[in-house]
């Protein structure tokens, strides 16, 4: 049986929203993936947190804003450590102009309102290598 | 409330009635909803298809009393809006001081307002105050005015509330944890304009509580118990027009807590609020007068009504009972409706003023005493102008088009209203007695209990609509391919530039051996503070010690800091 797909999803510090992101964290578990999940300050600590827990994907969280400084210095910072193969994805509130600005720099998707647990795990399954014969099947997942 | 005969006859007809309800389902088979034959609300408390006289006849006519009786369930006074609306006290808050300010003047021309013509202002911080920051740390690219004001000194308050008198109106001061700070460069503010702080009115959201079920980096449990109580004695002593407490039961609602938990996690934390101020030396009727709740209206139209007068109901019982409070404003729950953002959907979003209408509605017909419409577009971006206006219009409509305001508590002696209402308080009060059995409202969230029962109601939410149990028009039915909106608000980028400059002035400008004096004083105050247990503390020198700082221009950054470094500050679920 292959490893379990390592998923790192990060939440701004002052972001009250998590309901979301934390019921994607339990689908994604329930999936089979192993989910770290943490609080952010600065983009860096998600940087520092995807080296040292080697993960294959990393999913930021954000419903108050300020997600494109957020995203330019984690692709950067990914991209420093040789990080450049992690797939990265978002969620929350992001404006439609803001998806296809941060899709154009790599970022896989963007799962806002209207998306589900499901849809985020299909594309991980898809989109890592040897993911898809990975645990528990999803309903729904590619 | 009934005599023999009467009961006699509603059982008699409930069970006739109930005999050819159950021949009308038989008919639909498989094809009746299930709501239909184990009708619930949406905390999940049984419900019946109708109700009769004997489903209420358990409960005792004093327990629904009159409005403005003890125990309130009716409402706090006598007068409901007979002679006074409740308050408009939508959210504002967004860029720089003057943005902010530009659109509470728009609100106020447009007829916002507080009670008997006085001006209600309802302000809530940016991120970067949220975090406890200052807008020139790394952190803050793309927070600063985001979701709030840029306002981090006595400096940014002139800007805010340049010429206005501040003794003739209402301030809310919506932050996080940084309760302390903005509280003090207000106080400081308002000192230079030569009003005292026993002059102002308004409020303190002393929401550490929160830090149970919201998910923001916050002090431990046991610095924030005794921050909240804090502040309920300083004000005891020096402000006695200022509201304390802000009971966030929203915040539980929009965390995806049921109605149960909303009204019982806040009774739960008042138990423990007012058991750390008699430690204090506070009695009940000193602290509780002056505590307020925000409480959410979501979508189940009579619970959430009968939610807020079981809240009425149980909070007046409980400090009574268990307190000995004996001021009738010790129990009453003065209540600020926000009505509820997450019932609202990004797609077909003018949808959502049609919701808002009927959570508002709701909310007037339960008495509530001050209201914040959600805007129709918020699940997009911060309001347009034009989306914050018909916010406040949905109000003004109800206020003045439908006659709900001519009697108070309207609803009152509705069989399905009073039976629920009745089977609400038992069901908070079952909550709290967990939450007591535990240890209290600070066990109960060391231990994660109370986040992991709020994420058990959420999941089942989620898993209700995505199966289509739950319906939310426009997501899981009724569904339209429709246009991305183009009318989508954005903060200024200037925003930013400006508000680093603003500060780095006043680092120049003000005098430093004044600033670091006060700091010096105010690091060793909060290191007490965080030391000393809630029977020892010195309750207003850490208070006194900020206004200090703040008169000499100390920033939310640097008190803040001063505050996290001795207190603690981590992730919540790092606790």
């Amino acid at each position: 049986m292959p490893d379990p797909v390592r998923v790192l999803l990060a939440k701004p510090t002052h972001d009250c929203h998590d309901r979301g992101v934390r019921y994607v964290a339990k689908k994604m578990r329930d999936a089979g993936f192993e989910v770290i999940f943490t609080n952010f300050l600065l983009p860096s600590e998600i940087v520092d947190t995807a080296v040292e827990e080697d993960v294959q994907v990393v999913g930021v969280s954000s419903s108050s804003g300020g997600h494109l400084p957020v995203f330019e210095d984690l692709i950067a910072g990914l991209k420093e450590n040789g990080l450049d193969d992690v797939v990265l994805i978002g969620g929350g509130v992001i404006p439609r102009d803001d998806e296809e600005t941060l899709k154009a720099s790599g970022v896989a998707a963007i799962f806002g309102p209207g998306t589900t647990a499901e849809d985020a795990i299909a594309l991980i399954r898809e989109r890592v290598a040897g993911s898809s014969v990975g645990r528990a099947p999803v309903e729904g997942a590619a | 409330m009934f005599n023999d005969r009467t009961l006699a006859t509603s059982k008699a007809m409930a069970e006739a009635r109930e005999a050819d309800y159950q021949r009308i389902v038989e008919k639909f088979g498989n094809q009746a909803p299930a709501q239909a034959r184990h009708p619930e609300t949406h905390s999940g408390l049984p419900i019946k298809t109708a109700y009769f006289p004997h489903d209420v006849a358990h409960i005792d006519y004093e327990a629904i009393g009159a409005p403005g009786q003890y125990p309130f369930t009716r409402g706090n006074l006598a007068a409901q809006y007979q002679l006074m609306n409740w308050a408009n006290q939508p959210v504002i808050g967004y860029g720089l001081p003057e943005d902010t300010r530009a659109r509470m003047d728009l609100l106020a021309e447009q007829g916002m307002v507080g009670y008997f013509g006085q001006r209600f202002y309802n302000l809530v911080y940016d991120l970067v105050s949220h975090e406890g920051l200052d807008p020139d740390h790394p952190a803050a690219r793309g927070r600063i005015g985001q979701c709030g004001m840029a306002v981090y000194s006595k400096s940014d308050m002139a800007r805010l509330f340049d010429g206005m008198d501040l003794t003739k109106m209402n301030v809310v001061h919506i932050t996080y944890y940084q309760v302390i700070p903005a509280l003090a460069q207000y106080i400081a503010y308002a000192e230079d304009q030569g009003v005292g702080p026993g002059d102002l009115r308004g409020n303190s959201m002393n929401w550490y509580h929160q830090s149970a079920y919201v998910g923001m980096s916050a002090f431990p449990p046991d610095q924030g118990l005794k921050l909240a109580a804090a502040l309920i004695n300083f004000c005891a002593g020096h402000m006695p027009r200022w509201n304390t407490t802000n009971f966030f039961g929203y915040g539980v609602e929009e965390a995806g807590g049921s109605a149960i938990q909303e009204i019982g996690l806040m009774l739960a934390f008042g138990i423990e609020l007012v058991r750390a101020c008699e430690a204090m030396g506070l009695s009940a009727d000193q602290a509780l007068p002056r505590f307020g709740f925000q409480i959410a209206q979501a979508n189940d139209f009579f619970e959430e009504v009968c939610k807020i007068r079981a809240l009425r109901r149980v909070w007046a019982t409980t400090m009574a009972e268990k307190f000995g409070a004996k001021d009738p404003r010790s129990m009453h729950v003065r209540i600020h409706t926000h009505t509820s953002g997450a019932c609202l959907t990004a797609r077909q979003p003018l949808v959502n003023l049609i919701r808002t209408t009927l959570h508002a509605f709701g909310a007037a017909l339960s008495g509530t005493q001050a209201m914040e419409v959600s805007a129709y577009d918020e699940a997009l971006s911060i309001p347009t102008k034009e989306a914050a206006t018909l916010a406040l219009r949905v109000q003004q409509v109800i206020q003045e088009e439908t006659n709900i305001t001519a009697v108070s508590d309207p609803l009152a002696g509705s069989y399905y209203v009073e039976a629920l209402t009745d089977q609400m308080c038992n069901a908070a009060l079952e909550f709290v007695e967990r939450i007591e059995t535990q240890g209290g409202y600070i066990a109960a969230q060391r231990s994660g209990w109370i986040r992991r029962e709020i994420e058990g109601s959420a999941e089942r939410w989620r898993e209700m609509v995505n199966a289509g149990q739950r319906k939310v028009v426009g997501l899981n039915c009724y569904e339209t391919d429709e246009e991305p909106r183009e009318n989508i608000f954005k903060v200024d980028a200037e925003v930013e530039r400006v508000a680093v400059e603003r500060l780095e002035a006043l680092r120049k400008s003000r005098d430093s051996a004044a600033h670091g004096k006060a700091m010096a004083s105010f690091g060793k105050a909060a290191a007490d503070f965080a030391a000393a247990t809630v029977e020892d503390l010195n309750a207003s020198a850490l208070i006194e010690a900020a206004i200090e700082a703040a008169r000499a221009d100390a920033t939310t950054g640097e008190l803040m800091g001063a505050m996290k470094e001795t207190m603690g500050w981590a992730a919540p679920h790092e606790y």
